[in-house]
């Protein structure tokens, strides 16, 4: 266990964790947008910056990203101050000028009382305020179909020639990670759309209900070394089939009891 | 042939020194970036051509050598003839066929090829005697423009790999580092870290294999001191590589080459190449138990690669963007082992250190930042070029003793240092001292040692656009400060260019800056906004020009100026025939006019005007 | 522009099967065709077993790599520092005015394509334009053409 102190308060903490983490315990709130518990921290927000001493640093501090840093024995850690605050508010207001649709980043900028960005706004700009959270899930879950491409200003998430990711599966994960619902996915008919790219959807066995893509099905049925017909029926029917052998069986050991 | 003990390389280097010994004369032509853009190839081709045939005492065809950046750019290209020195400039082919009649047959000495000082007219014969030369002192840059980087021989006669023999003879790797340490060196590639320090904690660290790496991105633009040891001496970065390897136990190492320097890799693939044959890489170096070898890393073009985190992304063949990991990268470097990761300069000088001493080095520069340091001087300066200088001399002394002074003899206004990541200094602190600290506490920063001189026809809020822009390129585009914050701070500077900023958004401007230098992710965000930082800091009256009074004092913002002929025009039609827009009106020997609205305002008849005819309004 | 395949996978076999030589691989490739014909990233992939995507990023993110045909003749103008305060922006606006392109275009018969470098290494020469590797210092203004024309 490591002691530190946060905001005044003394805490303990196992070592390797990260100052955001014993923050969220101490119920501690500062902004964050790239964080993720599924997902390897990467501070691309720089939101949850928070400002660290330590007795020996002759009152020297500097500033570093809570979700990354691993507590220390010692450290003295301020979480809310005049300059926290001016950083995390410009970082907002900057976004407000990028993303100047997202409901987002104008709710977490409302509560710094950013109504407008004092910056030139980009009427085209979309949503995605490249926290990298779908990358990196489909890094976990999925195939790595999307990365970051281009840089700096330029950068955009997308499949390689911003074209429908040939690896894509359609699995959704980064559709459900993405904060600000800029992934956009569609089911229509037998059909999934994500990425540009068009999936069939799996239609159950017995009910007849679609489930996922064929190609997120094979992909699970070779990582997982579940039998090839897993996803012939979908997650009810499957249960009722459980039920019924189950049923099967408690009906047939009676009978032998008897 | 394999050196396999250090006795043979002893036994080596007397050979080749009887051998060279027979080559009295040597004629050195430089084939560094700016001789060689003068076409110096050609001249060493000629003289090769001439000097086949002909018979000259004490002259060889060995005796003409192909040399890196012998540093005097700005009189390129250059021949100089060891060993009187003589230092001929602004040599043409057309001249090679006199050189070898006159100075090396009759030993006559062809005085319109001598260099002149302009502000004394004096003539001077031997180089080292030239100011330019004369206030120098040489460690890192020792051999470059002296030996033909291609021949190792010519490294070995020159003392090369003795300090690898000298440690391998006698002295434990700690024993190495602690000379390192009381050298005081701190590393040349911008930040000033104690390399003995670095080299310590990888060595401490546990974890297994080290990593040594050498930074050779050289990014900064207006620098080249890097570029031109890797060309000019690549033997020098390999033994000090080889010595760190020892020092903190590696067997393999890489050195990142940017890819705009094509030159570089060759020569230094040679070496490499070489000193695996000689048996001063690879397995049982000189017959001892060293291991160590080396590969050269390609960059793609990419700024931000000079950062330790993301280079070493890209060396293994990652995208360079840089990681946030609170663990330093001596520990937890390449593939994330200990790595030492030092650059090109810092390495070359490691060999001298070892070979004379850290007490020696140390008494050299001041107490803080020892030794020397290279820059290249360049921008609106006379002598640009190549210099190394000891630490802890002032400003004034390196643009106006070694550098000659302003071009043109215009007024001086700034000096960048440090690149993109440094700042403008005016001449008011032309007495500073140049080294780590005294840079950084007056808003610059010695950086890798890029040193670009700007006259009074320079827009400081010009060129602070410049830089953002650049690092707009160069961002990699992770953190939101870097991206978006430079991004908006380059449109509010673009916008004072164009006479539309406002008093609020320069206010926007530095509240900005601040968020950008604490908030960001690595060194390219924390200290983007330095050079519009430093330039507003210094130069605020031009920032305020052109907000309140619409007015470019320097004559460089376009939407700001015209362009107007006056009495003094010729009508020679030079400016005419270069006008794009068709904006220049005149008869051949009357005066011409430019119609202001059709002008473009992009200066070409400006740059052409070889009587000064043009005004800047 | 069509590109044989095959030859693109010849350059890619004769290199390292090493995902940690991606970027040397694509300058591999790059040096023969003088850019990155759109099918060597799924080749590059399927050789290095890694996503498409990877590939693409790395071919986007470093500015080495091109993703569109050059032309025959390169002519790379320097914008370092020293270059910029030199005047790089008039070689640019005379190229324009000569060819026709601006950085960043290619001719439409292929024959030129114009690249803005930062900084060659070349800086004591300001301002310096670079064409097939061929050096030129000093570059006055309106000889800009007609260097690249000579070559
Ligand atoms: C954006 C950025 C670019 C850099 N570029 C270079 C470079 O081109 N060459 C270099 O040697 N160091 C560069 N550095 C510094 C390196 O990160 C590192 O500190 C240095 O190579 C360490 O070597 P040294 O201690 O010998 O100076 C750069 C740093 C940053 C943040
Ligand atoms: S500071 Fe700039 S270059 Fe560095 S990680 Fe952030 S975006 Fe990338
Ligand atoms: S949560 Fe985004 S940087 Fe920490």
């Amino acid at each position: 266990m490591v002691k530190l102190q946060i905001n005044g308060k003394t805490v303990e903490a196992r070592e390797g964790e990260m100052l955001l983490a014993v923050m969220q315990r101490m119920g501690i709130e500062v902004p964050t947008q790239c964080h993720h518990e599924a997902i390897e921290p990467t501070g691309n927000c720089r939101l949850c910056m928070v400002e660290i001493t330590k007795k020996n640093w002759d009152g020297w501090k500097k500033c570093v990203t809570s979700c990354l840093y691993p507590v220390e024995e010692g450290l003295i850690v301020e979480t809310h101050n005049d300059k926290l605050f001016e950083i995390r508010k410009t970082i907002l207001d900057l976004q407000l000028a990028r993303s100047p649709h997202s409901d987002y980043v104008a709710k977490m900028a409302s509560e710094y009382g950013l109504e407008k960005s004092s910056y030139p706004v980009e009427p085209q700009g979309d949503d995605c305020i490249m926290c990298y959270a779908c990358t990196r899930i489909c890094d976990v879950l999925g195939k790595s179909a999307i990365a970051p491409t281009m840089r700096g200003h330029e950068k955009i998430v997308a499949g390689p020639f911003g074209e429908a990711p040939p690896d894509c599966i359609g699995c959704l994960s980064c559709a459900f990670i993405c904060p600000t619902d800029h992934i956009k996915w569609n089911d229509k008919g037998n059909t999934r759309t994500i990425w540009d790219k068009k999936f069939k959807l799996i239609k159950c066995k017995k009910c007849g209900k679609k489930t996922i893509t064929r190609e997120f099905a094979d992909y699970l049925i070779e990582k997982r070394e579940l039998p090839s017909e897993y996803f012939d029926t979908c997650d009810i029917c499957k249960r009722q089939e459980t039920a019924d052998t189950m049923g099967a069986l408690v009906v047939k050991a009676r009978e032998a009891t008897i | 042939m394999k050196i396999d003990s250090i006795a043979k390389l002893d036994k080596w280097r007397k050979e080749i020194q009887t051998k060279q010994k027979a080559i009295k004369t040597k004629i050195l032509i430089c084939l560094g970036p700016g001789c060689l853009a003068g076409g110096s190839d050609k001249i060493l081709k000629e003289f090769q051509t001439i000097l086949k045939k002909k018979k000259i005492k004490d002259v060889l065809v060995e005796s003409v050598k192909k040399t890196g950046c012998h540093g005097f750019c700005a009189r390129g290209p250059m021949v100089i003839i060891e060993p009187l020195g003589i230092f001929y400039s602004k040599v043409k082919k057309v001249h090679v066929k006199d050189i070898i009649e006159k100075t090396l047959q009759k030993g006559e000495i062809i005085e319109k090829l001598l260099y002149k000082d302009p502000d004394t007219d004096k003539i001077y014969k031997e180089w080292r005697k030239i100011p330019f030369y004369a206030r120098q002192q040489k460690i890192a840059l020792r051999n470059v423009g002296q030996i033909d980087p291609d021949e190792i021989t010519d490294y070995i006669v020159n003392g090369g790999y003795s300090a690898l023999a000298k440690i391998l003879k006698g002295m434990k790797p700690d024993e190495v580092i602690d000379q390192v340490s009381k050298s005081g060196l701190r590393g040349r590639g911008g930040a000033g870290f104690s390399t003995g320090r670095k080299w310590v904690t990888c060595a401490k660290a546990e974890e297994n294999p080290h990593y040594v790496l050498c930074n050779g991105d050289e990014g900064d633009p207006g620098a080249f001191m890097d570029r031109c040891i890797m060309e000019g001496d690549p033997h020098t970065v390999l033994e000090g590589m080889i010595i760190c390897a020892y020092a903190v136990g590696s067997q393999e190492g890489y050195i990142y080459v940017r890819e705009e320097y094509p030159l570089a890799v060759v020569n230094l693939q040679k070496a490499i190449d070489d000193a695996r044959k000689f048996g001063l890489l690879g397995d049982n170096i000189l017959g001892t138990d060293l291991c160590f070898d080396l590969k050269i890393s390609k960059g793609g073009g990419a700024f931000v690669c000079g950062e330790s985190s993301a280079l070493m992304r890209s060396v293994a063949g990652e995208i360079g963007e840089p990681r946030a990991k609170y663990v330093r990268s001596v520990l937890k470097g390449l593939h994330d082992k200990p790595t030492v990761l030092n650059n090109v300069e810092t390495f070359a000088n490691i060999p001298v250190i070892i070979e004379k001493g850290a007490d020696w080095f140390a008494a050299i520069g001041t107490k803080k930042s020892t030794g020397t340091k290279a820059f290249s001087l360049a921008g609106k300066i006379k002598n640009t070029g190549l210099i190394e200088v000891p630490m802890g001399i002032k400003l004034k002394e390196i643009i106006y003793d070694i550098g000659g002074g302003i071009n043109d003899n215009r007024k001086f206004k700034a000096v960048q240092t440090g690149g993109p990541s440094g700042g403008c200094l005016p001449a008011d602190k032309l007495d500073l001292e140049v080294d780590f600290d005294t840079l950084a506490d007056n808003g610059s920063m010695m950086g890798s040692g890029g040193m670009v001189v700007m006259d009074d026809r320079t827009c400081m809020v010009d060129v602070s656009r410049y830089f953002l822009n650049f690092l707009v390129e160069e961002s990699c585009g992770k953190c939101v400060p870097c991206r978006e914050g430079l991004f908006q701070l380059h449109k509010l500077n673009e916008k004072i260019c164009e006479g539309k900023g406002t008093e609020d958004e320069l206010k926007l401007m530095e509240n900005l800056s601040k968020t950008i230098i604490s908030g960001s992710l690595c060194g390219l965000g924390q200290s983007g906004p330095n050079p519009f930082l430093s330039t507003i800091m210094y130069f605020r009256d031009e920032y305020e020009a052109h907000v309140k009074k619409q007015e470019c004092p320097g004559g460089v913002c376009k939407k700001l100026i015209t362009y107007k002929i006056n009495d003094d025009c010729n009508g020679c039609m030079a400016c005419l025939s270069v006008c794009a827009a068709s904006a220049i009106t005149g008869k051949k020997k009357e005066q011409h006019t430019i119609d202001e609205v059709k002008c473009d305002r992009c200066g070409a008849c400006y740059a052409v005007c070889n009587i000064n005819a043009i005004d800047i309004i | 522009m069509i590109i044989d395949s095959n030859k693109i996978q010849k350059v890619i076999d004769d290199s390292p099967q090493d995902k940690k030589q991606l970027i040397m691989i694509l300058q591999n490739i790059q040096l023969e065709f003088h850019y990155l014909p759109k099918e060597s990233i799924g080749l590059v992939s399927e050789y290095l077993g890694m996503p498409q995507s990877t590939v693409y990023s790395a071919a986007t993110f470093y500015k080495s790599f091109s993703l569109v045909p050059r032309g025959e003749n390169i002519i790379k103008v320097c914008k370092g520092t020293a270059c910029h305060i030199k005047g790089a922006d008039l070689i640019i606006d005379q190229l324009y005015a000569g060819i026709g392109i601006k950085p960043g275009q290619t001719t439409k018969d292929m024959k030129y394509t114009i690249e803005v470098v930062n900084c060659v290494g070349a800086c004591a020469m300001a301002p310096v334009m670079i064409v097939n590797d061929k050096y030129f210092g000093e570059v006055k203004c309106n000889r800009a053409t007609k260097l690249v024309k000579k070559g």
